[in-house]
Formats: structure tokens, sequence, C-alpha cells
């Protein structure tokens, strides 16, 4: 796939957000956004950007859709400069965001298509065929001509696709395009991008679920406080720590202090921790589990332990090494 | 500049936002029926041509009070269903959604006015006769143009900050009694008379006036010479705001400020 055509080129991207001008009291201080990142992403691709809330993902996404001024740097589109040829780049490329918002709940399904097709000059003789094709596509038939305030959460993502097909894009924005849906939507979602990609359609896509970003992208960028961590392809991820091991700790009294002294110890790389109901999981990426082990014990003595057992790596460990490791 | 098709498409969204959406009845239709009520009703002892200066100014503030609040929230609208970036990645220009959604306000507006003179016809009993029809119709189509542009640069406020409603709330009343809808603009005072000069519905609602009332021409300018004028900062309200588009937009894409509600 990396030798294909590239339709996205980006070049030391930096976005500062200024700081807010206000009234009374302090507007507070300016934001680095996205801290020059570079990558490309090739025709036919899904290319992912992976990273916590606040990465620099959406930012990323929304300059290269047009909604954004970079601060400094440079991106292409299909060989658009996305800050010089706005214009000429809107009509070939589209932008679906994740959540609730971005439809008018007050019109049908139907209605918003035809809004949105009219915005992109969908060619009148074509457009009936494309809303009915598209609203097939994701499921939505029978519900066309119901009010959007009436459909589910899964409904309304289906929708949001569908607007973001009506132009027939040759390059696809999805802004985290499955959050808070249900797993089987969820699943139903990542199918039909797949479908997408397999007719030809370059897909970019931010998400922080790494399963996601495992079952979809060819290749994907971690992103980190506004910078490119890591990039490749999501087995050469989970190659960067196939020599390590995981030592996964279920136990009732952990904490941040306890996550931090897990980090300072020699041979951990990275720590992650998932707070349960009750309870609380780290998983430590190590170098040497067996020689750990005693350490990480006598370390969590009083901490009520649950159990200790030793786990292979997964592209989630690999994201905390590289994201939150030392 | 100008998306025809892109402005059709938001003038027939508008008037389905307004068929199903109760919430747009009372700033579009309810609130400034009351109001131009209330006119007539202060000015009901004035008779003759007073009486129909006061229904003449009564339709007018029904279109403006129309245009301030519908049009102006048009882009508020898009804000809080975070649907303003879903337009903004399209090539359509924002400017043209807008102002197709103006039309439809001012539209609106039209019904509004004409509702004021069934009620002066009919509830205060006002014999409404216009003298030069034509003249009559031309002027109110100019007006209703003239409010939309008007409530276009408003609009366009919205794009770059949410705090937009409560500086045009305060703008809804100033333009009541400055472009003379109600009061003539000789008893407002000479410093005045600047802002009065530069807004469009100022000489659309003299042009009403004068091809309604007879013998009137407050300002010596004739109909003639108030429709031009009309359309003449119309014009320029018109480059003004498309301007105050183009800058606004790229404001708020340096600022991030689009999605925020």
């Amino acid at each position: 796939m990396n030798g294909g055509e590239k339709v996205i080129e980006v070049k030391d991207l930096t976005k500062i957000y200024p700081a807010a001008a206000r009234l009374f009291g302090d507007g507070g201080r300016e934001k680095l956004a996205v801290d020059r990142v570079s990558f490309n992403v090739h025709r036919g691709e899904i290319f992912g950007l992976l990273g916590p809330n606040g990465a620099g993902k959406t930012t990323t996404i929304k300059m290269l859709t047009t909604l954004l001024i970079p601060t400094s740097g440079s991106a292409t589109v299909l060989g658009l400069d996305v800050t010089k040829d706005p214009i000429g780049l809107r009509p070939r490329i589209n932008l679906v965001s994740g959540g609730e918002r971005g439809l008018y709940f007050r019109l049908t399904g139907r209605q918003n298509l035809e809004f949105f097709s009219d915005m992109y000059r969908v060619p009148r003789d074509v457009k009936k065929k494309k809303i009915e094709d598209l609203l097939e596509l994701v499921g939505l038939t029978e519900a066309a001509d119901v009010r959007v305030e009436e459909y589910s959460r899964g409904m309304k993502q289906r929708l949001h696709l569908a607007r973001g097909l009506v132009n027939d894009p040759e390059v696809l924005f999805l802004d985290e395009p499955t959050l808070g849906l249900d797993p089987e939507i969820s699943r139903e979602t990542r199918a039909l991008i797949r479908r997408l990609s397999e007719k030809g359609m370059t897909i970019l896509l931010t998400t922080h679920y790494m399963f996601e970003a495992d079952e979809l992208c060819d290749r994907l960028a971690i992103i980190s406080e506004g910078r490119i961590r890591a990039m490749g392809s999501p087995y050469s991820m989970k190659e960067a720590v196939r020599n390590d091991s995981i030592i996964e700790i279920e136990a009732r009294e952990l904490g941040e202090a306890q996550r931090k002294e897990l980090v300072d110890l020699p041979g951990v790389s990275a720590v992650s921790m998932e707070f349960l109901e009750g309870r609380q999981l780290a998983r430590i990426v190590v170098d040497d589990a067996p020689s750990l082990i005693p350490t990480i014990a006598a370390l969590l003595e009083n901490r009520k332990v649950i159990s200790i057992r030793v786990d292979q790596p997964t592209l989630e460990d690999a994201y905390i090494k590289m994201v939150n490791g030392k | 500049m100008m998306d025809l098709r892109a402005m059709k498409a938001a003038l027939k969204q508008q008037s389905i936002h307004f068929f199903v959406d109760p919430q747009w009845v009372i700033p579009s239709i309810i609130a400034p029926f009351i109001f131009t009520t209330v006119t007539l009703f202060l000015f009901r002892h004035a008779g003759g041509d007073l009486l129909l200066y006061a229904v003449l100014g009564g339709g007018v503030l029904g279109m403006w009070g129309n245009t301030i609040h519908s049009s102006s929230w048009s882009i508020g609208y898009d804000r809080m269903n975070g649907t303003l970036e879903a337009i903004m990645v399209t090539p359509a220009p924002l400017s043209s959604v807008v102002f197709g959604r103006c039309l439809w306000n001012s539209f609106l507006g039209l019904l509004n006015a004409l509702a004021v003179f069934l009620v002066a016809q009919f509830a205060f009993g006002i014999e409404i006769t216009v003298q030069n029809p034509v003249g009559f119709v031309i002027a109110l189509a100019a007006t209703l143009l003239s409010l939309s542009v008007l409530g276009m640069v408003f609009g366009a406020f919205y794009v770059v900050t949410r705090a937009s409603s409560a500086f045009f709330q305060i703008l809804e009343f100033p333009i009541y009694v400055l472009s003379g809808a109600v009061f003539p603009l000789m008893v407002l005072p000479e410093w005045s008379r600047p802002f009065s000069y530069v807004i469009p519905a100022t000489w659309g609602a003299e042009a009403l006036k004068i091809s309604t009332i007879p013998g009137y021409d407050s300002l010596g300018i004739g109909y003639y010479g108030a429709l031009g004028l009309t359309v003449l900062t119309t014009a320029a309200f018109l480059l003004i705001s498309l301007s105050l588009f183009t800058y606004l937009e790229g404001r708020a894409k340096v600022n991030g400020t689009l999605v925020r509600y």
C-alpha cells in the first residue's frame, strides 16, 4: 500500500489556538494542539490517527478538511493545498463526525440528505436515486421519512455516514466514527467503512479505540500531545513490543501513587491502569516478566492484590508504551 | 459569490423548520404582530394620512422584527445543532445559505405585514388605498430584499461568536426608530440622521409611504429617489455582508470557534 499515489501529504503541520479574546477576565493562554505533524496517505488506504482525547487528532482532521487554518506547515489533499484551494478541494472530500450533533433534528433523514446534496450540487437527475441508494446502504430506507430527533444513536451515526457520501468523495475523513455506539452498531459501522475502502475510497479516520484501529487501518499514526509518536501498520506497532511481556495485576487498592511507583521500577517501560467497579486492573509493560514479578508483588503487598498473571502484548500495550512510556 | 442552488435549498430548509418547529412562530409571527398592533393602537386617533403612516410603519416593523430574530439566529441554530461545520465543509458559500434563509424570513415578514394591513382595515377600520399599486409592490420587494441583506450582515457575526444574539437584541429597537418607520426622521435629532440614511429600510419605508400616501415626500427625493437609495444601500450592505462572511469565517478558522456553543 505504501507505494501507491499519495493522496494526502502533510508536512510539519502545526496548529496553535490563539488565546481566547474575553471582554472581562483572562482569556487563557494560546494552546499548541498539533506540533509539526508529518505523514502521507496513499490512494485506497485506510489511515488511522490513534490517540487519547485532546491529542490533536480532530484538529489535524479539521485542518485537512479546510475547517481550520494551520499555523504553519503544509498539507495537500488530492494535490490541492488545504489553505490555498479550499474551494477546489471541498467537492472532492467529505467529513463525518461521531456524536449526536451535526444533523438537523427537526428534519427527516431524507430531508437532511437532500439539503446536503444541494450543498454539494449533486446533479438533480441523480440526486433522488443517489439518496435512495445511500439510505439503503446505511439501512435507513424504512426510517427515511421519520424526523431525526426520533432516531436512535446508531441510526443518527448511519445517517452521518450517508451524509458523508452524498458527493461520492474521493477522500473521506471520519472523526471518531463509532464514538458512543453500542458494540453491534460499531461492528456494522466498521463493516461499512471497510466496504467503502474496498471500493477504492481513501479514508482517514481518528479513533481512540485500539481494536478499531487494529481491525480497520492499513497504517496508523499514534498521536499524543500534538505529536506523532509512532507510525506504521498495526502489525509493525505490535512488533515494537514483541519482545516485551505484560504483567497484569488485579487489585482493590491501586491508585495513581502505585502507578508512578511501578513506572519508576527498572525494567518497566509503561503502565496503564483501568479502574473497574471496586477493583483496578494494571497492565505493566516489562522486558522480563519472571524476574520482575517478585519485586512488583513486594511493592503491592498491602494493596489487596487479587491476581497476577503474565500476558502477551497487544496493540493497546504498544500504544500505552508509546504514549505513556518512560 | 452566491450559489443559487444553496440559497434555494436553504430557503426550503428554513420553511420546513418553520412548519415543524413551533418555536419559530413566536419571533416570526406573534412578536411582530403584537408590536405592530400596539403601534396601530397608539395611533388610532391620529386619523388620515398619519394613521396610514402608522400602518405602513407597523408593516415595516413587523418585517424587521422577523428578520432580526430569525436571520441573525440562523447561524446560531447551526452552532447549537453542530451543523455549522457540516455546512462549511461543503463547497456552498455560507453566505448563500444564510441569504436563502433570510429570504424565507422576509417572506414571513411579508405575510406579517399583510396581517397588519388586515388588522388595520378590519379591527381599526382604517381605510387603505394605495395610490401607486405597482410602485408599492416594487418598493415592498426592495424593502424585503434590503431587510434580508441586513439580516445577513447580522447573521455573519454568529460565525465567529455565540454571543451575537445579545448584541442584536440591543440593535432591534434603534432601527425601529432610526428607519423612520414609525416616527418621521425629521422629528429625530440631527446627529442621528446619518445613521438613518445608511439603513436600507429607511429608504424602503420612504418609497412605500410615497407610493401609498397622497402627496407624501418627507425627504424631498421622490419615489424613484427613495427606491434608488434602497437599492444602493442594499447593494452596499450586500457587499459588506459578503466581505464580513469572508473575514469572519477566516477568523473562526484561525481561532477554532466554529463548534463552540
